[in-house]
């Protein structure tokens, strides 16, 4: 859908120039990085989640090198929970361990298994593709025509050990239950 | 209504209760209804400004991810809250994001968010506030909320106007009972006042219902009435002893009036054995001295009355005073044939005061005891020393007195016995009179009885004189009985002819020298030339007054020395002074007492003998 989404505006962008199109990719990839640092603030950090209270929360960008330039810029001097921030570009061989969260972008290979790892390893795992959900991330980037969307999996997060805060669901298309429930 | 009010003590005690009642619940209420709109408006605000941050809590993600259906479902909550007209979201950079409106009302939201906090505009109450995240600002929650505090004020004055209406009833229950517990025992009182008022009658009494302040005032009230009653009868009493004084009055001044008349009458008669025209002299002179003796009590009653009743006091030896007593009632016992035994001590016994007045105060008990006694009775008296005091007792063995009789005896016109004779009885003052002479005289009197038919006995002590005094005064008798015959001229002016002529034809008979006169003018003429040694004056004179003739002789040098004694028909004190101050030595009042003229001119005798 995305892909016919950007087809839609690569055709858009060729009447109207190639400098409007670019900026309309920028624009993309800057409201995922903005939602990414959001995210991070509806889960529920645990102290077992870090290993000292001064650590930071570290967010590992795999495959979508322009949203992980924007995330860098975005949390620069910001704190979540009185966590600082940090990004880690990362790519699909390095191992997860140390990360919190894990961005597993449209153009990781092998991008299931990166996010089932991942998963393994405790990490939160958001994903930017079909099914993504279904292979090992809790949040799902989805499009919804001219806005950006995403779906939660609280199957997938439990997983991983996380808790998402319920006040973000509200707001998600589309909630994936935990196993039990 | 008001008129009641003003006139009727329950009426203001109910205003009373009525008054403090509503200002009470106006004042509280006022507070209340003050303090409650100050809450009010605390109360929404704070409860507008809770909501906005609930509504911006819970849209935070919707604003966050761009949500605007969820922000709107969000706000659509508004909608159980029935005082919220309106509700919207604003973005970080201040677009309008969400909206909602209560059905039917046209909400008008402000292009871009104002500044954090809540206005009142209207009847409506609006807030901004702001939408944060880690922090950070986000986005502004708009709202808008009716604000009605008058529709909350009318809510408060319809309860005040309820609790008020109740409050009336209680207090009109509370006044009952007042009524009966406070007003009903004034009202009684007055009510008994008004009846004792219409009806004269003081044995009404108030009821009495509490032992508050109230019941001591229904007693003290009933002991008014009591007194009051207590008064009105002793009024009565008197009023009625007087009438009953008039009565034995006029009958008493009739009674001599018959014999006097025959006895003129016999007189009258040109052939008239001695020995008749010698008894009608006789009774003409017992019944005139029975008038004289009624006018007289009769001037003591009016200077008792106004309190000017005075006495002299001079060294006596009471014997004396007793032997003029015995004298006057002398015939009285014979005619009732009492047999009197009489205790004199040979000593004479002396007391400062004076002796036609005690003379009268035994003649009095004498009189009496000789009236209450059967005829044939017997009356004791005596007189001796007890101490500092004279004691002199009169007792009969006469009908009595019960002891109920005892108290009222020295009254006013009271009388023992109602069913005597008249030509007996007097006027009832005679006891009256002698308390207040001997009383005058620094002494006592009391009565003492055993009861009826048992006699009385009467005691009067009077105080006895220092030895210094008694000696002076015992000498004085011996002197005037060794110049008693002398020859004296005398002066008679009175302008009744016939009384002029008939006491000087009394004076000329016992060997004086008399000229009379029958004006002032003509008197003091005659006593230039006469140079009398007494004059008798009459005061009410055609031409000169009494009065004046006094003075004039006195300041005459042929006059100067002459015995002045003043003859009028008044014997009040006022008149004594008058006399005294015209220059007069005497004062007398007509008919003149012969015995009393003739210690007059005992006197003017002493007084004018060669030393």
């Amino acid at each position: 859908m995305a892909t016919v989404r950007a087809l839609f505006a690569i055709l858009l962008l060729g009447i109207a120039g190639l400098a409007e199109g670019q900026r309309t990719e920028a624009t993309e990839a800057s409201l995922k990085a903005a939602y990414l640092f959001k995210f991070a603030g509806y889960i529920e950090w645990s102290a077992a989640d870090f290993e000292s209270p001064a650590a930071p929360i570290a967010i590992g960008v795999v495959g979508a090198e322009d949203i992980a330039a924007e995330l860098t810029r975005i949390v620069a001097g910001r704190n979540i929970a009185g966590h600082p921030v940090v990004v880690k570009r990362l790519s699909a061989d390095d191992a997860a361990r140390g990360l919190q969260m894990l961005f597993v972008g449209r153009d990781t290979p092998r991008a299931g298994a990166v996010a089932r790892a991942a998963q393994s390893q405790g990490v939160l795992v958001v994903t930017d593709m079909e099914r993504g959900l279904e292979m090992g991330g809790a949040i799902n980037f989805v499009s919804l025509g001219e806005r950006l969307g995403f779906e939660v999996s609280l199957e997938s997060a439990e997983r991983s050990g996380h808790r998402i805060s319920s006040r973000m669901l509200s707001v998600a298309r589309r909630v994936v239950p935990k196993a039990g429930a | 209504m008001f008129e009641a009010i003003r006139h009727s003590v329950r009426g203001k005690a109910i205003l009373l209760v009525l008054a403090s009642t509503v200002s009470a619940l106006a004042l509280s209420a006022l507070g209340l209804v003050l303090y409650d709109l100050r809450a009010y408006e605390r109360q929404w605000t704070t409860d507008l400004t809770t909501q906005a941050e609930i509504l911006a809590r819970a849209s935070a993600p919707a604003l966050s991810f761009d949500d605007r259906a969820t922000a709107a479902k969000d706000l659509a909550l508004l909608k159980v809250r029935p005082f919220m007209l309106a509700g919207a979201l604003y973005t970080r950079s201040g677009d309008l994001f969400a909206t909602y409106a209560k059905p039917g009302f046209e909400p008008s939201f402000p292009p871009r968010p104002g500044p954090e906090g809540y206005a009142i505009q209207g009847d409506q109450l609006s807030v901004f506030h702001r939408v944060a995240e880690e922090g950070e600002t986000i986005g502004t929650v708009y709202l808008v909320a009716y604000y009605r505090p008058w529709s909350r004020l009318l809510d408060y004055l319809t309860i005040i106007g309820l609790v008020m209406i109740a409050s009336l009833a209680v207090t009109a229950l509370f006044s009952g009972w007042l009524q009966s517990a406070i007003t009903m025992p004034i009202l009684e009182v007055a009510r008994v006042a008004r009846e004792v008022m219409s009806q004269r009658d003081y044995s009404l009494r108030a009821r009495k219902t509490t032992d508050d302040e109230i019941g001591e005032l229904v007693d003290s009230f009933n002991a008014m009435l009591a007194e009051s009653g207590r008064r009105a009868q002793e009024l009565r009493d008197a009023d009625q002893r007087k009438d009953e004084f008039l009565a034995t009055l006029a009958h008493e001044l009739r009674n001599p009036l018959a014999p006097l008349r025959n006895a003129l009458e016999i007189l009258r008669m040109k052939n008239v054995d001695p020995a008749s025209g010698e008894k009608a002299r006789q009774m003409m002179q017992r019944q005139l001295a029975q008038m004289v003796r009624l006018v007289d009590d009769l001037l003591d009653v009016s200077r008792i009355t106004t309190g000017k009743l005075a006495v002299r006091r001079e060294p006596l030896a009471l014997q004396a005073a007793v032997q003029d007593a015995i004298e006057t009632v002398r015939p009285l016992m014979e005619s009732r044939r009492h047999e009197l035994d009489v205790s004199l001590p040979a000593e004479p016994l002396m007391v400062l005061g004076d002796r036609t007045r005690l003379a009268q105060v035994f003649s009095n008990l004498l009189n009496n005891a000789a009236k209450y006694t059967e005829s044939g009775g017997r009356v004791w008296l005596s007189l001796e020393a007890q101490g500092g005091e004279a004691v002199l007792r009169v007792r009969d063995s006469g009908i009595g007195l019960d002891p109920h009789a005892l108290s009222t005896i020295f009254d006013m016109f009271v009388q023992v016995d109602r069913s005597l004779e008249r030509t007996q009885a007097g006027l009832g003052v005679g006891l009256t009179l002698a308390k207040r002479l001997v009383t005058l005289h620094g002494g006592t009197i009391a009565g003492r009885s055993d009861g009826g038919g048992l006699g009385s006995e009467f005691e009067v002590r009077l105080p006895l004189a220092t030895a210094a005094v008694a000696g002076e005064g015992a000498q004085a008798p011996e002197a005037a009985a060794a110049v008693a015959a002398r020859r004296l001229r005398i002066l008679v002016a009175d302008d009744n002819v016939d009384a002029a002529t008939s006491f000087a034809a009394l004076l000329a008979a016992r060997g004086h020298e008399v000229r009379v006169a029958h004006d002032g003018a003509q008197a003091l003429a005659i006593a230039r030339s006469f140079e009398p040694d007494v004059a008798f004056l009459d005061i009410g004179m055609p031409r000169v007054q009494g009065y004046e003739v006094a003075r004039r002789m006195r300041e005459e040098e042929a006059t100067r020395r002459t015995l002045l004694v003043a003859l009028t028909g008044w014997g009040r004190d006022d008149d004594r002074q008058r006399a005294s101050e015209a220059g007069f030595d005497r004062h007398l009042v007509k008919p003149p007492d012969p015995e009393e003229i003739d210690r007059i001119l005992e006197g003017a005798a002493a007084r004018t003998a060669p030393a």
